[in-house]
């Protein structure tokens, strides 16, 4: 658990922020107070580029009507522009069942919500584009990285509208994604990555192949590492009901530990090989932890 | 070699190693459901799982259980001993030890069996440790002294060497009950051993769970005297009497019937009997296998009174009791005074003609019956006193002379039958015999009643119940009776007296009454056939030797054969022995005395000491008034049935011990010894390297 020195919770500390109802409110939490512990950055300098007209509604800013298309159509146009940015982050959110665990209050899928959340929050706020694709066994939803303003309502509205559900097909899903991106940038995968693991590596080495940086946020539940449970337990897959097992847990636990330390081991070497920025975050690892590897990736 | 506890209750403690067992199955059981995402992970954990680990888990619940059985076991104090095991080396011990003295021991092993029994005893006495006790509790004792468990060897040896066979049946559950009555005081390490040839007669009857008291965590072991080949086994089974009464100068015919026990069969069994000590007469019988044969015998008593008598069987290795005693009470003939108060020059017309033919029908000396007949002049003159009845028949009137002799008759046990007749003076009758206080006569004479030949009255009531008309229950002689027709009688006052018989009409017939030590019976018509034609009855002659029979006394001449050993002898006496003492000497000739007390009108007493088989002589101390009427002699014979050799199964004798544990050896094992070890220390030690392991084993393991 993330505690301070003194004691208390931190801004970070997962369990806290997923009291929070408000996706938008735990990204801004997060990555306000990790800024306000770094420094204040305003996003200046950057040209904007038009990208297209929508009809006005109230409460948009009327220094953005088109008075143009005013004049042409005799109705009001907001004139949607998009920030001119050198970078372009798609983050993936893996939205199968087995993101639905969570042994110490918060869920894997929430957890790395918030994170996705926070690190979307941290792109637009630094006027890079950022865009989301949740999925499981398919692609749930697919919001393609802009730059703009209030664009993080849109990502995050994705991302709440997605509740974890089905098998994963992670090999799969990151090869028609690639096929969805026309334009070279940052690709962040967020998954426990409890899938066939050849065939994940080899989509992330896709993405290598077009260009695309990519990092991996492995997000796992601190039970799946340490299986912490006593007595005999029968073992329900969350993807696949018919996927049981009774074991005791006090006599497999070692072994346990090494399967699972021999994964996570292989993951790491092979994104290291394939130039992968590889990242294990435990859902009891507070965020700013997470976004700070982030930073570190981006300077 | 085997191995017992002295603690047995303990072991129900072994109940306890089965708890890691029971919750290493309700873990199993008690399973909780997880919804997991990695159980891919689980299920490659488990192949990898190493067959070593698994053994150590299982290796683990083994020393776990067995630490506990270990120390059950200790608990439970086990001892390994080797051959039958002796006392010794077991600990301290307390040891009740029960020897089967009975009769049936002086056949098992070819004779040998009781020594054997008791060198088993005297060897298992011998093996007795330091702080070893032992009481010794033979099965047939009289003995009343208090048995208590004994440290001296030398006491508990000389108590064994003094036990000799009883003629009785063993009684194992009085044995058996003392038995525990001894160890009832806590004690560590008791034990029951009961040295027995395991005879089916005794063992048969007994139920350890019947008993009052038992301690079914008290070892019990048997040591079996069994016969190793089975001899001829044949004992008397019944010696009854054939024919008539036993009496004086009349031939007496007995029979024994004999019982082959055995399988096989036994020829040229010698019988022979012996009345008063002398040889009378002896046969040769054939048994078939488990068949039963007679030995007929007759002879002829020469004086009246108790004669003992005895049938014993003769053959080589025959097993089953030989002898068999019987006592028979021999009467003198019954010396009857007949007073014909009608005589005739012929003699079938006089008035005694029937009555004295029917009491000696062949008129020599075969019957029991001596009739003296008189005529009223002679009645006067006539004593008495060598007479057991007197029968009045027709006589006019009762002399003068005659009548306190015939009342000092009575009075002292004598019987009076009287007829009536035509030339009866009722008046006569009734002043001198009815109007005396006490009355000799049942009733009072009143008026004649002759009836005509058309209205003939008839018998009709019989009072079977009354022992002068036993006989009369068979129905031929009822019938026989109750045909005869009565054409003229004396209506009598019996004043309230039930009559013994009845005519049709309601008239009695028949009454009697009790007149001093003596009897009176009045038949209120003519004894020959001038009233009626009972006489040329068939019923007549067992009505008049009834009668005569009942009024002398009733005395008949028995074979009386007696009470088996062990069972009690009762005495009945006239109340006057009311606190007098019976002597009694037994077979060995040993005096013991019996103290009678009133019950009801007469005084009784019972024997119990009956212990030898053979004859038990009894005298009564005199008493002027009243005559003992009690036999001098009386036999006790050993039990029938503990002639038999047939054993009891092993199977079938640990039943019978149920629920106690009971461990039954052959007598030769005792014979090869054998040693016991105490299993404690080494148990002890084992406990210890279980418990050292598995916290060993545990550490290395899951530490």
């Amino acid at each position: 658990m993330a505690v301070t020195a003194n004691g208390e919770r931190s801004y970070f500390d997962p369990q806290v922020l997923a009291r929070l109802s408000n996706l938008y409110l735990k990204a801004r939490w997060v990555v306000e107070g990790m800024m306000s512990g770094i420094h204040r950055s305003r996003s200046k300098g950057f040209s904007v580029e038009f990208e297209e007209h929508r009809e006005y509604s109230p409460g948009d800013e009327i220094r953005r009507i088109d008075w143009k298309a005013l004049g042409k159509f005799d109705r009001y146009f907001i004139k949607e522009t998009e920030d001119e940015t050198n970078l372009r982050a798609t983050l993936i959110l893996d939205g199968s069942a087995s993101m639905d665990y969570g042994s110490n209050g918060v869920t894997k899928f929430e957890y790395a919500s918030i994170l996705t959340a926070s690190l979307a929050y941290l792109m637009l706020k630094q006027q890079d584009a950022a865009g989301v694709a949740t999925f499981s066994d398919k692609i749930e939803s697919f919001v393609p990285p802009r730059a703009r303003r209030g664009y993080i309502f849109e990502i995050l509205h994705a991302l709440e509208a997605h509740r974890p559900a089905g098998e994963t097909n992670t090999g799969k899903i990151l090869q028609e994604i690639a096929g969805k991106m026309n334009r070279r940038g940052l690709v962040i995968l967020v998954s426990d990555l409890l899938d066939d693991t050849e065939e994940v590596l080899n989509g992330l080495r896709l993405f290598r192949f077009s260009g695309h940086d990519v990092i991996v946020f492995h997000v796992m539940d601190s039970a799946e590492i340490e299986l912490p449970f006593d007595g005999n337990i029968l073992f329900e897959d969350l993807e696949q009901p018919d996927l049981k097992v009774t074991a005791d847990p006090q006599t497999i636990r070692e072994v346990y530990r090494g399967v699972v330390n021999e994964f996570i081991d292989h993951v790491r070497k092979e994104c290291h090989a394939a130039m992968i920025d590889y990242q294990l975050v435990s859902t009891t690892t507070p965020l700013d932890r997470a976004l700070v590897s982030y930073l570190g990736w981006r300077a | 070699m085997s191995l017992f506890f002295l603690n047995p209750l303990y072991l129900f403690g072994l109940l306890a190693a089965s708890l890691p067992i029971i919750i290493h199955l309700l873990n199993r059981r008690r399973i909780k459901r997880i919804r997991f995402p990695a159980v891919k992970f689980i299920l490659l954990s488990q192949k990898r799982i190493s067959r070593t680990k698994r053994l150590r888990h299982w290796l683990l619940l083994a020393l776990r259980t067995a630490a506990i059985v270990v120390l059950v076991f200790l608990l439970a104090r086990p001892i390994f001993q080797t051959g039958a095991g002796l006392f010794a080396s077991g600990g301290p011990s307390s040891v009740a030890l029960v020897l089967d003295n009975s009769l049936s021991m002086t056949w098992s092993r070819d004779g040998e069996g009781f020594k054997e029994a008791k060198e088993a005893a005297a060897r298992l006495f011998a093996s007795l440790g330091a702080g070893d006790r032992a009481a010794l509790i033979p099965t047939n004792t009289g003995s009343k002294e208090p048995i208590r468990l004994k440290r001296e060897k030398e006491v508990l040896l000389r108590d064994l060497e003094a036990v000799k066979i009883a003629d009785g049946s063993a009684d194992f559950g009085a044995a058996l009950g003392r038995a525990y009555d001894v160890l009832r005081a806590p004690a560590s390490g008791k034990e029951i051993w009961v040295v027995t040839d395991a005879a089916l007669t005794d063992w048969d009857r007994f139920s350890l769970a019947a008993l009052k008291q038992y301690d079914p965590a008290v070892p019990v072991k048997v040591i079996k005297v069994a016969t190793k080949e089975a001899p001829p086994n044949a004992a008397i089974r019944e010696i009854r009497l054939r024919g008539q009464d036993v009496n004086v100068g009349l031939p007496t015919e007995i029979q024994a019937v004999i019982t082959n026990f055995g399988a096989t069969e036994i020829k040229d069994l010698l019988v022979q009997l012996r009345v008063d000590d002398q040889p009378k007469e002896q046969k040769l019988v054939a048994l078939a296998p488990r068949g039963e044969a007679e030995a007929n015998f007759q002879f002829v008593l020469t004086r009246p009174g108790s004669h003992t008598a005895a049938v014993t069987l003769k053959k080589e290795r025959l097993a089953g009791s030989a002898t068999d005693y019987f006592t028979l009470e021999a009467e003198d003939k019954v010396k009857v005074f007949v007073v014909d108060g009608d005589p005739q020059t012929s003699l079938v017309a006089s008035e005694t003609f029937f009555l004295t033919r029917a009491l000696n029908p062949e008129g020599g000396g075969s019957s029991p019956f001596v009739p003296t007949v008189v005529i009223p002049e002679g009645f006067a003159a006539a004593p008495l006193d060598s007479y057991q009845a007197v029968v009045l028949c027709n006589l006019p009137t009762i002399p003068d002379a005659a009548l306190p002799r015939l009342k000092e008759f009575v009075r002292r046990g004598g019987g009076l039958l009287v007829f009536l007749g035509d030339r009866v003076q009722p008046e006569d009758y009734n002043r001198k015999l009815y109007d005396t206080s006490p009355s000799i006569l049942p009733a009072r004479l009143k008026d004649k009643r002759i009836v005509s030949a058309s209205a003939l009255e008839k018998v009709d009531r019989i009072d079977l119940k009354h022992p002068a008309l036993a006989a009369f229950t068979d129905p031929i002689l009822a019938e026989s009776l109750k045909s005869a027709r009565v054409a003229g009688y004396y209506r009598i006052d019996a004043a309230g007296a039930a009559p013994i018989i009845a005519l049709g009409n309601g008239d009695a017939l028949a009454v009697e009454r009790k007149f001093g030590f003596g009897r009176v019976v009045l038949v209120d018509t003519a004894a020959d056939r001038d009233w009626s034609d009972l006489p040329v009855k068939t019923a007549y002659l067992p009505l008049v030797q009834s009668l005569v029979s009942y009024l002398q006394g009733g005395k008949k001449g028995a074979l009386e054969t007696g009470v088996a050993v062990g069972e009690s002898k009762k005495f009945s006496l006239p109340a006057a022995y009311v606190g007098k003492n019976l002597k009694i000497v037994r077979p060995d000739q040993r005096e013991r005395e019996v103290a009678l007390a009133a019950e009801g009108d007469k005084a009784s007493g019972a024997f119990a000491e009956n212990e030898v088989a053979g004859i038990y002589r009894v005298s009564a101390p005199l008493s002027p008034d009243a005559p003992a009427a009690l036999a001098p002699v009386y036999p006790v014979n050993p039990p029938f049935l503990e002639s038999r050799m047939e054993a009891i199964s092993d199977g079938e004798l640990a039943a019978r011990l149920r629920p106690a544990r009971a461990t039954i050896v052959p007598v030769e094992e005792i014979a090869k010894g054998g040693s016991r070890s105490d299993l404690a220390l080494p148990l002890l030690l084992v406990l210890i390297l279980t418990l050292l392991s598995e916290g060993w084993l545990a550490q290395r393991f899951y530490g």
